[in-house]
C-alpha cells in the first residue's frame, strides 16, 4: 500500500486531488500494477516528447528511445493483464472539467477488455517499433517517424483504458491524428497528402456521429461514464428510440474508424503510409478501435435490437463487399487493406449478432495475423522495391523467412483449421447463425471463401512461379525485421487456442466474467458450421491454387469473357468517383454559391449603402454654393419656420 | 414724457431689421451688404433700449448693452471693411457673387 | 493590503511606454523596439499576478476601484442628477480576458519588432495606446467607461492598419472604421437610453435593476435595446452579414496587428454580448435564443464553406474566424452553463489559436513574400519547424482534443444539444467542414511537391520561437487541463445563470 499512497500524493500534487475509486470495484487487494496502469500510455508519450525535442540530435538512436519506452509499456501491460486475472476491475477518476454543477471526470479503468487490448496494442506497437528500425533505416526523418509512432501508441493505449465516453472520444481523435501524420509521412508525395487528408476527413465524418451520439447520451443519462450509462440503460431511464438513435450514431463513429461501408474508402488509400504503419495502425490497432468501441459499449447496443441489426448488416455487407474488391487488386498492400476492411466487417457482424466474445476474439487474432501479413509484405517490398504483385513472383526461395511467415499469416486469415483465424472465424459464423441471421451467415461464408481465394492468390503470385520482372539484389530483411515477424507468426498460430471448442473457452469465460450483459462466453453452433467453414476456405485455396499456381484455370475464368464485373471490381465499385461527383461536388458548388452571395449580395448591400451615402453627400455639397447670401436666406427661413412652429405649438413638439 | 407706446419702437425696429435683412440677403454689392448688417444691428439696439425703458423690469442694463453693441459693431465694421478692401485689391471687385474662394 | 490601484496601473501602464517613446528620436530602432516590448510587460506581470491571486483562493473583488468622476448637477440642487464613476473591476471572466490580452499584446509586440519595417516609433505608440484601450474595455465596470475605452481601441487600430498594412491598407482601414464606428454609435445610443432611464451605467447595478419589475423600461424597449446591442457587437464579432470589413482587415493589416485584432478585438464583441447582452437582458436574450443559435450556425457554416475555396491563406483564416465566432454564438444561444462556458472558452481559445496562426503567416510572408496556398506548396521541405507548428495550429483550430479548440467546441455543442438539438445537429456539419478547409489549406501549403525552391528560406529562429511556443503551450495546457480556465469562470457563470433563472 506504500506505493499507492505515494501515487495519491503525486496525483494530489498535480491537482488531481479528487480521486475517487469507482464504487463497487474497490477491494483490499494488492493491485499495485492496476493502480498505476495510467503509466502505460505515458511511456510512449514520453518517447514522443523526447523525440520531438531531441530527435534531431539522437538521429538513428531515436529508435532505441521508442523501442525502450514501448517495451516498458508492454511489460507493464502484461503485468496488468496477469494481475487482472486474479483481481476485479479497477478504476479511478479525477475531476477534469467543471461546468456549473456538471463535473466531468477523467481517469482510467482496467477491466477484462481493456487489459486484453492493452497487451495487444503495446505488443504490436513494440514489434512494429523494432521492425521499423530496419525498415525505415536511412530515412531522413527517422526520428520524426518514431516520434509519431510514440504519439500514436500513446493515444491508442489511452483510448483502451478510458473509463468514459468523453475520454474515449478524446483519444479516439488523437489516434486519428497519429494515423493522419503517419499516412502523410512521405509528405512530399501528392498521393500521401491526398490520402492523409482523406483519412482525416472521412474518419471525422464518423467522429461527428460519435460526437452527437455521445452528447445526446449524456443528456439522457447525465454521465459519460460507461458504468453510469449502462446503469441508466438497465434502469430504463432512456427511451427505446433514444437508445437506438444514440447507439447508431455512436456506431457511425465506429464505421468511420473501422473503415466500414460506406466510409471505407480512406483505409485502402491509407496504405500510402510506410508499411510498418499500415501494420500497426491500419491493421492491428486503430481500425480495430471501432470494434473496440462497440464492444466497450456493448450493453448499450444490446438494449436496442435495431442497432444490433444495423451493425450486423453493415458488418456482413462490408465483409463481402471489401472481399470482392480484394479479389482483383494488384497492389500487395491494397489487397491486405481490403482484407482488413473485410475482416473488420466480420467483427462487426459478430458484435451485431450479439457475439461479444467472438468479435473481441477475432479482433485479437486478426491483430496478430494481419500485423504479421503487413510486416511480411513490408519485408517483400523492402526486398523488391515494388508493391505491384504482377511484377513479383518466385520469391519463396529468396526470402527464406518472409515466405513461410507470410504463409502462416495467409493460412490463419483464410481460416485453415488449427490456425488462430480458424477458431475466431468459426466463432463468428456460429454467432451469426445463432443470432438468427441466416442470410448474413451465408454472406459471411461467401466472404470467407473469397478471403481464402484472394489471400492465396496473393501468396501464389508473390512467392511462387517465375519472377515476372527482373529483380536485382533481392535479399532477406535484417534480423530486427524478421524477429518481430517470427513472434507474430507464433502468435498467429497459437493465439486461437485460448478460446476453442475443444480445449475450453478460457478467453470467453474470462471476458464475460461478472458481466452477464455481455452474453455467453461461448456460442455453441451446430457442428456443420465448422465443417462448412473449413470446406469453403479449402475450396478458396484450391481455386487460387488452380488459377495462380497450376494455372490450369484461366484467370478470367470467374468473370467470363465480359470484363464488366472485373472493371467494376478494379474500380472498387466506383465509390470514390461517386463521392467525388456527389458530396465533394455539392460541397464545392455550395461554397461557390456562398461566395457568390458574399461577393454580390453582402458586398452589394454594402456598396448600395455606400452609394446612397455618397449620393446624399454629393447633393449636400452641391447645395454648398459658397454664396453667403444663400446660406443666410436658408438660415433665416429655418429660423422663421421654427418661430412659426413655436407659435403654433406653444413651445414643445409633442 | 410723451406716451409713445413701446409697440411703436418695436415696429420701427422690426422695419429696420427687415430692411437690413432684405439688403443683406439680396444686394450684390458687398458694401451695401455690410451697411445692411449695420441696419440690423441698430434694429437690435432699438429693441434693447426699448426694453430697458418699457420692459417688465426696467433697468439701465439694456442701454449699456446697446452701447456695447455699438462699439462691437464699429469694430466689426472696421474689420469687415478691411477684409473687403484687401479682397477688392486682390479681385478688383466688390460683387458678392464672386466672393466664393473658400468654396473653390 | 490595498490593491485598488493595481487595475489602474495595469490598464494605464502602456501609456508610460508612450511617454518614453515620445522622448526618443525616431531613428533609434533598437531602443524603440525594446521600449515598445518592455512597456507591455508590466501589464502582463500584473495580469498574471491577478491570476495567481485568484488561484491562491483570494477574492478578485479586492481589485475593484470606484471613484466619483463626472457629475452633472441640476439647477439649484446639490445632489448630482447624473454621475459617472471611474470604476474598474475584475470578475473571473474579465480576468481571463485581461490575461489573454496581456499575453497576446506582448507576443504581438515581439511580432511587430520582427515584422514591422518602418516608423517603429509611431507604430509602438499607437500599439501601446491600443493595448490600454483593450485592457480598459475588459476591466471597465460601467458602460460609459467601457465606451470610452472601446473608442480608444478604434483609433489606433485604424492608423495601424492604414499605415502599416499591405497594398489595400487604406481601404481596409476605412472599412474598419466605418463599420465599427457605426457599431459604436448604436452602442452609444443604447448606453444613453439606459443611462437616461435608470440614471446609472454601472453594469452590476443595471443587471440588478433590469431584474426589478419597477424599473421604467417596458419589455419591448428592452428587446429593442438587446437587438441594438446584438448589432453593435455583431459588427465586432462579426455576425453574418456584418462581416465583410473584417475580411479586408485580416488580409490587409500587418500580421502583428491581426494577431491583436483577431485575437482580442473580435473578442470584445463576444465579451459585450455575454456581459451586457446576456447579463443585463437575460429574459430578452432568451426570446432571441433561437435566432442567435441559427445565426451562430449560419456563421459557422458560412465561414467554413467559404474558407473551403479561398486561395489566400489569410482569407482562409479570416473566414475561419467568422466560422469560429459562430461557435461562440452557438454556445451563448444554449443559455446553460455548458454553452456559456463553451462560448467563453472559445473566446480565449480562438484568441490564442488565431494569434499563433497569424504569427506564422507573418513569418511565411516575411520569408517568401506570399501567403497564397498554391505558391507555398511543399514548404515543409524548406521550413519543417514552421510547417509543423502551422499544422499543429490548424489541428488546434479544427478542434483536436488535447488542445483548447476541442474543449470549447465540445462544451458549446454540449450546451446547444440540450436546448435545440436540431439546430445543433446542423451545426455539426461545421465540424467536418472545419477539418476539410483547414487541412485543404494547410496541407496545400506544407505537404505535396514543392512548387519552388525553398533553399535559402530560413526556418523559425531565435526570438520567433517565443510567441509560437508560448501560444502552443497555452493551447495545449487549456486542452489538457481545462480547469485552468473553468475554475475562475464558475462565479461568473453562476451570476449569469442566476439572471437567466436557469
Amino acid at each position: 500500500m506504500g506505493l499507492s499512497t505515494k501515487t495519491g500524493r503525486c496525483q494530489a500534487l498535480l491537482g488531481f486531488d479528487k480521486i475517487r475509486v469507482v464504487p463497487g470495484t474497490a477491494r483490499r487487494g494488492i493491485v499495485i500494477m492496476m493502480e498505476n496502469a495510467w503509466l502505460i500510455p505515458l511511456f510512449p508519450l514520453l518517447s514522443f516528447l523526447i523525440l520531438l525535442l531531441f530527435g534531431k540530435r539522437l538521429k538513428e538512436a531515436s529508435a532505441y528511445v521508442g523501442i525502450l519506452f514501448t517495451l516498458a509499456s508492454l511489460v507493464y501491460s502484461i503485468l496488468v493483464l496477469f494481475e487482472r486475472f486474479s483481481e476485479p476491475t479497477y478504476g479511478t477518476n479525477f475531476e477534469w472539467l467543471t461546468i456549473g454543477d456538471i463535473h466531468l471526470t477523467a481517469g482510467f479503468e482496467v477491466n477484462q477488455l481493456n487489459a486484453l487490448m492493452l497487451v495487444i496494442v503495446s505488443l504490436v506497437s513494440f514489434l512494429v517499433h523494432t521492425y521499423s528500425k530496419g525498415y525505415m533505416n536511412g530515412d531522413e526523418r527517422f526520428p520524426v517517424f518514431y516520434a509519431y509512432l510514440g504519439l500514436f501508441t500513446f493515444a491508442m493505449l489511452g483510448l483502451v483504458i478510458s473509463p468514459n465516453l468523453l475520454q474515449t472520444y478524446i483519444f479516439w481523435e488523437l489516434v486519428g491524428v497519429g494515423s493522419f501524420l503517419l499516412i502523410g509521412f512521405y509528405f512530399y508525395k501528392e498521393e500521401a497528402k491526398a490520402a492523409a487528408k482523406k483519412a482525416f476527413i472521412m474518419t471525422r465524418i464518423g467522429d461527428v456521429g460519435l460526437f452527437i451520439g455521445m452528447i445526446l447520451l449524456f443528456w439522457q443519462t447525465k454521465s459519460f461514464e460507461y458504468s453510469e450509462i449502462f446503469k441508466a440503460v438497465d434502469a430504463g431511464a432512456v427511451s427505446g428510440t433514444m437508445i437506438t438513435l444514440t447507439a447508431i450514431l455512436i456506431f457511425i463513429g465506429a464505421v468511420g474508424k473501422s473503415g466500414q461501408f460506406p466510409l471505407h474508402t480512406w483505409l485502402p488509400d491509407a496504405m500510402e503510409g510506410p508499411t510498418p504503419v499500415s501494420a500497426l495502425i491500419h491493421a492491428a490497432t486503430m481500425v480495430a478501435a471501432g470494434v473496440y468501441l462497440v464492444a466497450a459499449l456493448f450493453p448499450l447496443f444490446q438494449a436496442s435490437k435495431t442497432a444490433l441489426l444495423t451493425i450486423a448488416v453493415i458488418g456482413a455487407f462490408t465483409a463481402i463487399f471489401a472481399a470482392s474488391i480484394g479479389l482483383v487488386q494488384t497492389d500487395i498492400k491494397r489487397v491486405l487493406a481490403y482484407s482488413t476492411v473485410s475482416q473488420l466487417g466480420y467483427m462487426m457482424l459478430a458484435l451485431g449478432s450479439a457475439g461479444y466474445v467472438a468479435g473481441v476474439f477475432h479482433l485479437m487474432t486478426h491483430a496478430f495475423f494481419k500485423a504479421l501479413l503487413f510486416l511480411a509484405a513490408g519485408s517483400v517490398i523492402h526486398a523488391v522495391h515494388t508493391q505491384n504483385i504482377e511484377e513479383m513472383g518466385g520469391l519463396w526461395k529468396k526470402l527464406k523467412f518472409t515466405g513461410p511467415l507470410f504463409l502462416i499469416g495467409t493460412l490463419s486469415i483464410s481460416g485453415v483449421p488449427l490456425f488462430s483465424g480458424f477458431f475466431s472465424k468459426d466463432e463468428i459464423l456460429a454467432a451469426a447463425w445463432e443470432g438468427g441471421h441466416p442470410i448474413l451467415f451465408f454472406l459471411a461464408l461467401i466472404a470467407a471463401f473469397m478471403t481464402a481465394f484472394y489471400m492465396f492468390r496473393l501468396f501464389f503470385m508473390v512467392f511462387t512461379g517465375k519472377p515476372r520482372t527482373e529483380m536485382k539484389n533481392v535479399h532477406e530483411s535484417p534480423a530486427n525485421m524478421t524477429y518481430p515477424m517470427m513472434l507474430l507468426g507464433v502468435l498467429a498460430i497459437v493465439a486461437g487456442y485460448v478460446n476453442t471448442p475443444w480445449f475450453g473457452s478460457f478467453l470467453g469465460d474470462w471476458l464475460v466474467d461478472g458481466n452477464p450483459r455481455l452474453g455467453h462466453a461461448h456460442v455453441e453452433g451446430p457442428i456443420w458450421i465448422m465443417i462448412a467453414a473449413t470446406v469453403v476456405s479449402l475450396l478458396g485455396i484450391f481455386m487460387a491454387y488452380l488459377m495462380y499456381y497450376k494455372r490450369s484455370l484461366a484467370r478470367n475464368w470467374l468473370s467470363g469473357t465480359g470484363d464488366t464485373l472485373h472493371t467494376i471490381l478494379t474500380n472498387k465499385y466506383y465509390v470514390d468517383e461517386f463521392y467525388q461527383l456527389t458530396v465533394i461536388a455539392f460541397t464545392k458548388g455550395l461554397s461557390y454559391f456562398l461566395r457568390f452571395i458574399d461577393v454580390f449580395l453582402v458586398e452589394g448591400l454594402v456598396k448600395g449603402v455606400v452609394g446612397i451615402v455618397q449620393g446624399l453627400g454629393r447633393t449636400g455639397s452641391r447645395m454648398q454654393s459658397g454664396q453667403v447670401q444663400t446660406y443666410g436666406a436658408v438660415a433665416f427661413i429655418g429660423l422663421a419656420l421654427l418661430a412659426v412652429i413655436y407659435a403654433l405649438t406653444g413651445g414643445y413638439l409633442r | 414724457m410723451s406716451s409713445v407706446p413701446a409697440s411703436a419702437f418695436l415696429a420701427l425696429a422690426l422695419i429696420l431689421f427687415c430692411i437690413g435683412l432684405y439688403g443683406a440677403l439680396t444686394k450684390r454689392n458687398t458694401v451695401i451688404v455690410l451697411i445692411s448688417i449695420e441696419l440690423m444691428l441698430n434694429a437690435v439696439n432699438i429693441n434693447l433700449v426699448t426694453f430697458s425703458k418699457y420692459g417688465l423690469n426696467p433697468s439701465i442694463t439694456g442701454q449699456i448693452f446697446a452701447l456695447f453693441t455699438i462699439s462691437v459693431a464699429a469694430a466689426e465694421a472696421a474689420v469687415g471693411l478691411a477684409i473687403l478692401i484687401s479682397l477688392y485689391r486682390a479681385k478688383k471687385t466688390v460683387n458678392i457673387d464672386e466672393m466664393d474662394i473658400m468654396k473653390h | 493590503m490595498n490593491l485598488h490601484w493595481i487595475l489602474s496601473i495595469l490598464v494605464f501602464s502602456p501609456l508610460l511606454g508612450i511617454v518614453v517613446l515620445a522622448l526618443l528620436p525616431k531613428t533609434q530602432e533598437k531602443v524603440i523596439k525594446a521600449v515598445g516590448l518592455l512597456a507591455t510587460v508590466p501589464a502582463l506581470l500584473l495580469a498574471l499576478a491577478a491570476y495567481l491571486h485568484f488561484q491562491w483562493g483570494k477574492d478578485l473583488a479586492d481589485f475593484a476601484v470606484s471613484v466619483p468622476w463626472i457629475q452633472f448637477r441640476g439647477m439649484g440642487t446639490q445632489e448630482p442628477v447624473f454621475s459617472v464613476y471611474y470604476e474598474l473591476g475584475m470578475s473571473g471572466f474579465q480576468m481571463l480576458l485581461v490575461v489573454l490580452t496581456a499575453v497576446v499584446a506582448t507576443l504581438s509586440a515581439i511580432a511587430a519588432a520582427k515584422f514591422v519595417k518602418k516608423e517603429w516609433k509611431g507604430y509602438f505608440m499607437l500599439f501601446l495606446l491600443l493595448e490600454t484601450g483593450m485592457l480598459g474595455v475588459f476591466t471597465a465596470e460601467n458602460l460609459i467607461l467601457f465606451f470610452i475605452f472601446f473608442e480608444i481601441t478604434l483609433i489606433p487600430t485604424f492608423f495601424l492598419i492604414g499605415k502599416w498594412g499591405y497594398f489595400e491598407r487604406e481601404k481596409a482601414a476605412y472599412s474598419f472604421l466605418i463599420y465599427n464606428g457605426l457599431g459604436s454609435a448604436v452602442l452609444l445610443i443604447v448606453i444613453m437610453i439606459l443611462f437616461g432611464k435608470t440614471g446609472t451605467t454601472n453594469i452590476d447595478l443595471l443587471t440588478q435593476m433590469m431584474a426589478d419589475p419597477n424599473v421604467p423600461l417596458s419589455s419591448d424597449l428592452k428587446l429593442g435595446l438587446l437587438i441594438a446591442l446584438l448589432i453593435a457587437f455583431g459588427v465586432k464579432l462579426p455576425i453574418f452579414p456584418l462581416h465583410s470589413w473584417m475580411l479586408k482587415v485580416h488580409v490587409q493589416a500587418p500580421p502583428s496587428v491581426v494577431m491583436i485584432h483577431s485575437g482580442i478585438l473580435l473578442k470584445i464583441g463576444a465579451y459585450g454580448l455575454i456581459r451586457f447582452g446576456m447579463g443585463i437582458f437575460p429574459e430578452q436574450f432568451k426570446t432571441l435564443a433561437t435566432l442567435i443559435a441559427v445565426l451562430g450556425v449560419i456563421n459557422l457554416l458560412y465561414g467554413a464553406f467559404l474558407a473551403f475555396i479561398q486561395t489566400d491563406f489569410k482569407m482562409v483564416l479570416a473566414y475561419s474566424s467568422i466560422s469560429h465566432m459562430g461557435i461562440v454564438l452557438i454556445g451563448l444561444a444554449a443559455m446553460n452553463e455548458a454553452g456559456v462556458q463553451g462560448a467563453i472558452f472559445q473566446v480565449v481559445s480562438h484568441g490564442l489559436i488565431s494569434a499563433l496562426l497569424f504569427f506564422l503567416v507573418g513569418v511565411l510572408y516575411e520569408r517568401t513574400d506570399t501567403s497564397l496556398i498554391e505558391n507555398l506548396g511543399g514548404m515543409a521541405k524548406g521550413m519543417p519547424i514552421a510547417a509543423g507548428f502551422l499544422l499543429a495550429g490548424a489541428l488546434a483550430s479544427l478542434g483536436l482534443p488535447g488542445m483548447s479548440g476541442f474543449v470549447s467546441e465540445f462544451m458549446a455543442f454540449l450546451g446547444l444539444f440540450k436546448e435545440l438539438p436540431w439546430v445543433a445537429a446542423v451545426g455539426t456539419i461545421g465540424i467536418i467542414m472545419t477539418a476539410a478547409y483547414l487541412l485543404r489549406a494547410v496541407l496545400g501549403m506544407t505537404y505535396g511537391k514543392a512548387h519552388r525552391e525553398f533553399t535559402g528560406v530560413l526556418d523559425l529562429k531565435g526570438v520567433e520561437f517565443v510567441p509560437v511556443v508560448v501560444l502552443m503551450l497555452l493551447i495545449v495546457l487549456i486542452g489538457v487541463y481545462p480547469s485552468v480556465l473553468s475554475a475562475p469562470l464558475q462565479t461568473t457563470l453562476e451570476t449569469i445563470m442566476l439572471g437567466i433563472g436557469g
